[in-house]
């Protein structure tokens, strides 16, 4: 699981069946300083995690293709999580 | 799923009796850098190492893909093929926003 933050969101229309209907966000992993770290990921997103929103994304596909239902399903990154605080750190 | 630009394809005159048929693309992943320019920025190199992506939706040179690694590639076939990745969206549009503060 990784700490990242929510950047943006992507739309497509051409995708995998199993993907239809679902927010696909850009996550960016941060660090405990909220410096960002790597490229960004694209997880889907159940919570409605908002712009610049502090989450935490899992890439455990197993939990992904249970979250939406289709058991052939590609989808790998999911946030399992919105931060509300972290130490050290502040309240976000 | 990660983005990445498409910057060729591969055709496999012998191959593993799985992938027959199939279509693969050369890509290249986004960089932060590259996000922050958008998807109708002139399509250029990123800085990790190219990949070979299995394609099933249609990709075309040029074009912005968002590709899924790991064993989860195999995941949408009935016999599970030796791929590692796999095209699963044609970017349409993306809003990014990066974080200044």
């Amino acid at each position: 699981m990784l700490l990242a933050r929510v950047e943006g969101n992507i739309v497509a229309t051409r995708k995998h069946p199993s993907l239809d209907a679902w927010r696909l966000v850009i996550c960016q992993p941060i660090g405990k300083g909220g410096e960002s770290e790597g490229t960004p990921v694209i997880a889907i997103d159940s919570h409605g995690a908002g712009m610049h929103q502090q989450v935490v994304i899992s890439s455990d596909g197993i939990a992904a293709r249970k979250a939406i239902g289709v058991d052939k399903s590609p989808v790998r990154w999911l946030v399992v999580g919105i931060v509300d605080e972290h130490e050290p750190g502040k309240r976000i | 799923m990660k983005l990445g630009t498409v910057i060729g394809r591969v055709t496999l005159s012998k191959s593993v009796d799985l992938l027959k048929g199939g279509r693969f693309l050369v890509v290249t992943p986004l960089s932060r850098e590259q996000y922050a320019k958008g998807i109708d920025a002139k399509p250029g190199m990123g800085t990790d190492p190219s990949l070979v992506v299995y394609d099933d939706i249609g990709g075309g040179v040029n074009d912005i893909i968002g590709y899924e690694e790991g064993a989860e590639a195999a995941q949408p076939f009935d016999v599970r093929p030796p791929i590692d990745a796999i095209n699963c969206a044609l970017v349409d549009e993306m809003f990014y926003n990066p974080w200044k503060g």
